[in-house]
């Protein structure tokens, strides 16, 4: 274990570490573009450089520790090599803050006004390219804001493994390109490069121009797209920021979905399939309860619901893979013994063109939370019989053709959906946006989200329901 | 660029085993040579026959000046005007040909036969100015030495 | 003639490059020698003992360079001739290519022997013609004699060798920059550590060394350490071969003992400057190399250490001699202009700060030069001075503040006046 000093202090390092590992782990910033964790060390954005007493200047990313080596992350040397730096970064940039989606969040930003603060140097004019390059359906490549860090490319040829960037030409007319025939597009997990891109130059369509970072918060949350349980963060508009002059659906949109860093599960990572989450949950919701299709009051609802239970001898329920630790948990204790013959239903198959599964973070089982209902519940298709005469159907993607004519239906859902109607009870409930709770994944990991949004009147937590269908109807002793 | 796998095969078989990418250069070269430049199918052709990422051919073919993915000209005169041949009359050897020929760097004349080009050093220095015409050097150039040349290409 | 000749020491004919010709001067002795009657590590120490200084650009010290690569470590090892010959002013090694190929094949071959490397490569650049066709031909004379191939020589060594074409790239002269190309990829250079010695051609032990360094391998193997300390200098032991270019008379290459005298050199060897002017400055060793006056050079021998001494180098041993009436401001700006369009682009400073200053020059010699842009020329290259990951940065900064530190008075009429104050015509006619 050497030790080594930074800026006189004594730290004790690995020996594989590199200098920039070392001081980052103890608390001393050494800025840098173009280094990743996850990714090779490409060195190329010069960022790092640190000053080594005996050794002059050189990059810390690349540079192995050594025993009692003296390292300066501040000296008068490399503090006018940073703003050098800088200086050839911002040459050809052409700092259009202004209208750049990434103000707000981008390191050069940051690193400017830390690090130089300095006009630029040059009288001359700056090298232009293409601003509004369609590097895929899903994001937009603007090559001068483009600082040639490499993040992307790397990405795509080591984790993703889609092959689909490179740089065409070279000096400053070099340009990041997308390999022809296949586009990168059909990288499931493209979309990632746009969070690893420390500037403005990547743009995800569905998030341009909708939103300054600043008015959004993010909310940590779980992605529902297959049972690895990507942790992931929800932006959405800050409270203080809610315009009361606009459409009160845009105080409550989902603008974007990000990673959340997770070593457990996902790493910095997610899949496209993450970042379109509000394709679920932004789908038309059932607001309010109905009886065979007529609204009636959430108690009115409630009370036949329970007549029901009470009054079946052969109930059945399909449970929801989609629903919650806390409500899975619910059911078990509140409705367990009624429903002896409860069956994990899979909410969701995987769509037409959809990976299926591989070797990074896609799996086949598309629900959330799949492995906590098969510990509580029947993983077996339910067993009708003519003496069937309840059904409990919990969430989405059960064929409602398979229920016996006979059988009473409850049905708790959250979407607009035909069988809403059909239902002799209907609840509406709610959606994990909604409400904190915590899924189990496929490796048994459990992760947290937290309410983003304010959920509707009429529309009821499943969690507390449960245990409200438990107690007997009003009426009876 | 199928036709040219027998003389690839024997290429490889040159090199040490697990060099597969390394092919990627010379065989770049000999689709060029064959067919006067690199079409978009002999990239994907070739990515599938040496197992190499399309994306890395497509950066080859863009980042080194002798590649190219358009056809030129039927003779391609390449003139150095680097330091050392600038010193000896490059400059004033090439507003000859370009006057001749009534096209500048980067163009063709209208009939396809000249394609004319500057470049930096060819490491002819000392037999300078010079030019290439297609493959070859032709050094020690003079106008009148140009004027024949130029005559003799049809 | 400028000394002894190691490696142009016979006359040039139209057959003198084959490999019956070079067997008649002894060649292939050396060869004979290392393997029947050496150890490899008997060849690493020779060839360290004689002080031979790498002829590329850097002048390290060869055998240091082979003794970071482990004989015996289990994996493959490479060695690669570097005849990519980019630096302006340098077509030296197209001399031993076209003119002496088995001098290098033969040294590659020993080296090889030395360094425990079954496949050996010349990287050689993608435009050359004859130096290729050269040494095409030599490899194959070499295969046919049984000098590469299983068992050469009825001995142990094995060894094969490929000619590797560039494509047109400067930066593939970059010992890392070459090594991505022959892999197939673009040239860009790499950082080190991991050095290439350790991890090079597919991460693999490799040894990249300049045609001329490797062609001075089989004569110190022939001849003995000893005799080749005997020739040049006490710290330049050997002779190096000069391209001469520019405004001399005699232009050429011309193989010199180190420690020749360097206005002898000029004025007799190469005939002395064109239409009888005064020498203005001298470019030595490549543009990459710091440009010295012609009063700087007057007293001074051709070797490192005098050139080191006066703050350049003998670089690639391209030497460029530019007679007084010469406009360096212009020749900066061709310098620049080259430097720009070689930079492959990767890192920071050389992909903003080549571009920034070609576009400089341009505006200078456009007559819309400013005050400040001297001061600017100053900056970008001291910030591509040891910030990049390969040479080519720091290369084009020193080129234009060698240019800067000699003709300042130059750039400052030209900025002010809006011309040159020589003609602004580069070219020197000859008198004859």
């Amino acid at each position: 274990m050497p030790e080594i000093f930074l800026n006189g202090q004594s730290v004790q390092a690995r020996e594989d570490q590199t200098v920039l590992e070392v001081a980052l782990e103890n608390g001393v910033f050494v800025p840098y573009f173009c280094w990743h964790p996850q990714l090779s060390t490409a060195g190329n954005c010069r960022m790092c450089l640190v000053e080594v007493e005996g050794r002059g200047l050189d990059i810390a990313c690349n540079m192995p520790v050594s025993a009692f080596m003296k390292v300066f992350t501040d000296s008068d040397d490399v503090k006018a090599h940073r703003k050098a730096i800088l200086q050839f970064i911002t040459l050809n940039h052409p700092v259009d803050c202004g209208i750049c989606d990434k103000a707000g969040e981008c390191t050069l930003q940051d690193y400017h006004y830390t690090y130089n603060g300095d006009a630029s140097l040059s009288a001359d004019q700056k090298v232009r390219s293409t601003k509004y390059y369609n590097l895929s359906n899903r994001i937009l490549l603007d090559n001068e804001r483009c600082i040639l860090c490499l993040r992307c490319t790397r990405f795509t040829h080591e984790v993703s493994k889609s092959m689909a960037l490179g740089v065409e030409r070279r000096g400053d007319v070099s340009n990041i390109r997308p390999v022809e025939d296949r586009p990168l597009g059909e990288d499931p997990y493209s979309d990632n490069i746009v969070d690893l891109c420390p500037v403005g130059a990547l743009q995800s369509r569905q998030f341009l121009y909708k939103s300054r970072v600043w008015y959004l918060k993010a909310t940590p949350s779980v992605c529902p797209g297959c049972e690895r349980g990507c942790t992931i963060q929800v932006w959405h508009r800050k409270p203080e920021w809610f315009l009361k002059s606009l459409d009160a659906r845009q105080n409550t949109a989902i603008a974007r979905i990000t990673p959340l860093e997770n070593p457990a599960v996902n790493g910095p990572w997610i899949c496209n399939k993450g970042r379109d989450l509000s394709r679920i949950f932004e789908r038309t919701r059932a607001v309010e309860p109905m009886l065979k299709g007529r609204p009636v009051p959430v108690a009115e609802a409630v009370d036949e619901a329970r007549r029901l239970i009470g009054a079946a001898r052969h109930p059945v329920a399909l449970v929801s893979n989609w629903g919650s630790n806390e409500e899975l948990d619910s059911f078990k204790r509140h409705l367990g013994e009624v429903f002896v013959h409860a069956h994990v239903k899979t909410d969701w198959q995987p769509e037409e063109g959809e990976r299926i599964e591989d070797d990074l973070l896609i799996r086949a089982d598309k629900n959330p939370n799949t492995a906590k209902a098969r510990e509580l519940f029947d993983e077996t298709q339910p067993a009708y019989h003519d003496g069937t005469d309840l059904v409990l159907v919990w969430g989405e993607g059960y064929d409602f053709a398979k229920i016996p004519p006979q059988a009473k239906i409850i049905f708790l859902n959250s979407y607009l959906a035909p069988e809403n109607g059909h239902a002799d009870v209907f609840l509406a409930i709610s959606i994990q946006t909604e409400r904190a709770g915590h899924y189990t994944n496929f490796q048994g990991v459990v992760s947290r989200f937290e309410p983003c949004f304010a959920k509707g009147k009429h529309v009821l937590d499943a969690e507390a329901l449960f245990k409200a269908l438990e107690a007997p109807p009003r009426g009876h002793t | 660029m199928r036709h040219l796998i027998p003389e690839f095969e024997r290429l490889r078989s040159r090199f040490p085993a697990g060099f597969e990418s390394s092919l990627v250069l010379p065989c770049v070269r000999r689709i060029q040579e064959d067919r006067g430049y690199v079409s978009d199918e002999d990239i994907a052709e070739l990515a599938k026959y040496l197992g190499v990422p399309q994306i890395q051919i497509e950066e080859v073919l863009s980042f080194y000046t002798m590649f190219r993915r358009k056809p030129i000209g039927r003779w391609h005169l390449q003139f150095c005007h680097n330091v050392s041949c600038s010193m000896n009359g490059a400059e004033r050897i090439l507003a000859h040909v370009e006057k001749k020929l009534g096209i500048r760097p980067g163009e063709t004349t209208p009939d396809g036969r000249f394609t004319l080009s500057v470049a930096e050093c060819l490491g002819s220095c000392g037999t300078a100015p010079m030019m290439m015409v297609n493959e070859g050097y032709h050094e020690n150039l003079t106008v009148a030495k140009i004027d024949e040349l130029l005559a003799g290409l049809k | 003639m400028p000394g002894r000749q190691l490696i142009m020491s016979f006359p040039v004919t139209a057959t003198s490059h084959t490999l019956a010709e070079y067997r008649a001067r002894g060649g292939y002795q050396a060869l004979e020698k290392a393997l029947k009657t050496m150890r490899p590590s008997d060849v690493v120490k020779e060839v360290t003992a004689s002080g031979l200084q790498g002829r590329g650009g850097a002048a390290f010290s060869v055998g240091r360079k082979w003794q970071v690569v482990v004989y015996d470590d289990g994996q493959p090892h490479y060695l690669i001739a570097n005849a990519d010959e980019g630096e302006p002013g340098t077509f030296k090694d197209r001399w031993i290519l076209e003119q002496n190929p088995h001098a290098l094949i033969e040294s590659m071959l020993i080296a090889s022997y030395a360094l425990n490397v079954r496949n050996c490569f010349v990287y050689i650049r993608g435009e050359f013609d004859l130096p290729y066709e050269r040494l095409a031909a030599a490899v194959e004379e070499a295969y046919a004699a049984g000098y590469f191939g299983e068992r050469i020589l009825g001995t142990d060594f094995s060894c094969d060798i490929v000619v590797y074409r560039g494509a047109g790239a400067y930066v593939a002269g970059e010992a890392s920059g070459l090594i991505a190309s022959l892999e197939g990829k673009k040239s860009y250079p790499r950082n080190r550590p991991p050095r290439l010695t350790v991890k090079g051609l597919y991460q693999r032990p490799t040894v990249v060394n300049n045609v001329e360094s490797l062609s001075n391998v089989a004569w110190i193997i022939a001849h003995g350490a000893a005799a080749f300390k005997e020739v040049g200098t006490p710290k330049s032991p050997g002779t190096r071969l000069f391209s001469v270019s520019g405004h001399v008379n005699r232009p050429g290459v011309y193989e010199v003992e180190l420690g020749y005298p360097w206005m002898k050199f000029l004025e007799e060897d190469c005939g002395g400057i064109v239409g009888g002017r005064a020498i203005k400055c001298v470019v030595p060793g490549g543009v990459s190399s710091k440009v010295l006056t012609g009063a700087e050079i007057r007293d001074l021998d051709l070797s490192h250490e005098a050139l080191w001494d006066v703050g350049s180098t003998l670089g690639s041993g391209g030497m460029i001699v530019i007679a007084e009436g010469t406009c360096m401001v212009t020749l900066a700006q061709i310098l620049m202009r080259f430097y720009h369009h070689e930079s492959c682009g990767q890192c920071t400073p050389c992909r903003h700060g080549t571009g920034w200053m070609h576009r400089i020059m341009d505006r200078i010699v456009a007559g819309q030069g400013r005050p400040e842009d001297i001061e600017r020329l100053y900056y970008i290259s001291k910030f591509n001075d040891g910030t990049t990951i390969c040479g080519l940065g720091d290369a084009a900064g020193y080129a234009v503040s060698g240019i800067l530190d000699k003709f300042r008075d130059e750039f400052e009429y030209f900025i002010e006046h809006k011309r040159s104050r020589c003609d602004g015509n580069l070219e020197c006619l000859r008198s004859s």
